[in-house]
């Protein structure tokens, strides 16, 4: 008896947090569907992604600001991140434990302080912003995950492995190359997509450090409030989400590739 | 594994490497400008681009408070063409942000319409700024549902039309309708003035749903409100042909306050030159003709008007007793003060 009451219990709550994770994009869907402007439905069009693919320059060249700075800033945040857990976690030298503290503090920053306090100093040392500085920003706050994702890996690794390397002869870049990064490249790539995300979705940072010619993606969506957002945006989220599921179950193969080999 | 490290440490320099020359680039031949969302048809932007063989780069803002912060703040160094409001361009005059305009470079100074030019007080003999467009709050009236009405801010008395009506969520904006409607300026610092009108508001309030300035456009497309105050164009946008058909949109009478959006050169504007060939290009008569086209909103240019081919929402006369809101400078705690106890 008790056992079905707990069935039906589970079964309700999965169901209706499934319902409020994707009912929101069913209706997104929807209405990119919808010929009219308004919440009204009226009827089946495909003109909101005819005037997507046809008419919306600035909004394509918001996209691939948004896509050059997540892309860019995913990758040096990854180098960077993982060198710096390596050797966070490998080396002893003065000081450590302050690096480890100061270097995961951003992470518990509000955005707004961090958005503020880069605004200041950008200006403070007159450096132009444009898409560079929106680069180096997204850089930075992306760094304390990967830090984060990667030593956690580190963390259960087993440090006989290198100290076998060692003893057989490997040098200690070797090492890096052959165990040490091989062996987190799980980590890695989960480390890569989450900042990947984490700066396609920025809108707090990017908002106080954006300049002449560095609109991404959300700062503009935010910009078309004045009109109430436009359907061209459901049409494009609806892509958006297309490609993002494509992606990810490419590389739910695509990592247990990497973990086989 | 070596071959990904040195792949991502070579993306990390072309990225580096794209970084600096795009900053470097500032110098080319290239007219940066900072606008309001969807104020310029992209295809007058093109036609300028291929006019002039130049690149414009656009960025876009939602409300003068943003552009003036950013702008302040140091974050938008390098644009040359802004678009503020009037009291927007009187904040940025006199904090030495704008670089004067020389007159005689300006080829339709003339053309503009005195009955507009003779309001403005932000900018006396247009010394900083020029006019870009001109327009005013109204109000908008679904005459599927109400038949009969008189064109007046006293709309939102009827107890009738209770809970489907809405006002703006603007402090000037509601305030200086109800201080028009009262035959006060909407720029009065007279106490009782601003009493007397906040007591019409808050009459008012009893049969609005709420203050809306977002999403009153829809609400009204999908029939939920029926009588909306606001800017038309965002009324419009939203509306289907058929439903443009059954909207009668007005300015009310006894005027309310208006607005004046205009072209600054920054001080820090490094293409001047081709900012004025911008400020130009906008109002060369069939260009601005388009451009009011699309906005539905009446010219400010007189010799465009022969070129318009869409009848805008209002005219110019409509305005004729409206008045351009000023910067309230110290005075604005007053009327926030008194917003507050109309929203509470």
């Amino acid at each position: 008896m008790n056992h079905t009451k707990r069935g039906i219990f589970t079964t309700t709550m999965v169901i209706l947090t499934l319902l409020f994770f994707y009912l929101p994009m069913a209706v997104l869907l929807l209405y990119s569907f919808n010929s009219s402007k308004s919440m009204v439905i009226t009827g089946f069009s495909l003109k909101w992604y005819n005037e997507l693919f046809t008419n919306s320059p600035f909004l394509w060249k918001a996209v691939s600001n948004s896509l050059i700075i997540a892309v860019s800033s995913a990758f040096s945040a990854v180098l960077i991140g993982t060198l710096g857990a390596i050797g966070l976690r490998w080396y002893s030298f003065k000081l450590k434990n302050l690096f480890q503290i100061i270097s995961m503090l951003p992470l518990l920053l509000p955005e707004i302080i961090l958005g503020v306090a880069l605004l200041i100093f950008f200006s403070a040392f007159s450096f132009p912003q444009n898409l560079f500085t929106v680069y180096l920003s997204h850089i930075t706050f992306n760094i304390p995950f990967v830090l984060l994702i990667v030593m956690a890996r580190l963390e259960e690794f087993d440090s006989t492995l290198l100290e076998a390397a060692r003893d057989l002869g490997a040098r200690e870049i070797d090492v890096l190359m052959k165990i040490l990064i091989p062996l987190t490249m799980p980590a890695i790539i989960a480390a890569l997509l989450m900042s990947f995300t984490l700066s396609l979705e920025d809108f707090v940072i990017t908002f106080f450090i954006s300049g002449p010619g560095s609109t991404t993606l959300p700062i503009y969506i935010y910009s078309m409030i004045r009109f109430g957002v436009s359907p061209v945006i459901n049409a494009l989220s609806v892509l958006i989400v297309l490609a993002t599921i494509v992606l990810s179950l490419f590389l739910s193969k695509f990592s247990k590739y990497i973990i086989n080999h | 594994m070596k071959k990904i490290l040195i792949n991502l440490i070579i993306i990390l320099l072309l990225v580096l490497l794209y970084g600096c020359t795009n900053s470097s680039k500032n110098t080319d031949n290239k007219l940066y400008i900072y606008n309001w969302t969807y104020y310029i048809p992209d295809q007058v932007i093109k036609d300028f681009e291929t006019k002039y063989n130049v690149k414009v780069v656009y960025d876009v803002y939602t409300s003068n408070e943003e552009m003036y912060a950013k702008l302040k703040a140091g974050g938008a160094k390098g644009y040359d063409l802004v678009f503020p409001s009037g009291d927007f361009v009187k904040i940025m005059i006199s904090s030495g942000m704008l670089s004067p305009i020389d007159s005689t470079k300006i080829a339709s100074f003339n053309l503009l319409d005195p009955l507009i030019t003779s309001k403005i007080a932000y900018d006396p003999g247009l010394k900083y700024s020029f006019p870009y467009m001109v327009g005013a709050a109204g109000i908008s009236v679904n005459k599927k549902y109400i038949k009969k009405f008189s064109k007046s801010a006293r709309i939102f008395e009827n107890t009738a039309l209770k809970n489907k009506m809405t006002l703006l969520d603007d402090m000037r904006e509601v305030l200086g309708l109800a201080l028009k409607e009262l035959g006060y300026s909407v720029n009065t610092f007279d106490k009782g003035q601003l009493e007397e009108a906040k007591q019409l508001v808050l009459k008012w309030k009893q049969n609005i749903v709420k203050f809306d300035a977002e999403s009153f456009g829809k609400g009204f497309a999908a029939g939920e409100f029926w009588v909306v105050h606001g800017y038309s164009e965002n009324v419009f946008l939203e509306l289907d042909p058929s439903m443009k058909a059954q909207t009668e949109f007005f300015i009310p009478p006894k005027g309310g306050p208006m607005y004046i959006d205009s072209m600054v050169i920054l001080k820090d504007s490094k293409h001047k030159d081709l900012a004025y060939k911008f400020i130009n290009f906008i109002h060369e008569p069939q260009v601005y003709a388009k451009i009011v086209d699309y906005l539905k909103i009446p010219a400010i240019n007189m010799e465009a008007r022969k070129f318009v081919t869409v009848s805008p929402n209002y005219n110019i006369i409509d305005l004729k007793n409206c008045e351009l809101k000023e910067d309230l400078g110290e005075g604005v705690e007053l009327y926030n003060k008194i917003w507050e106890e109309i929203r509470i």
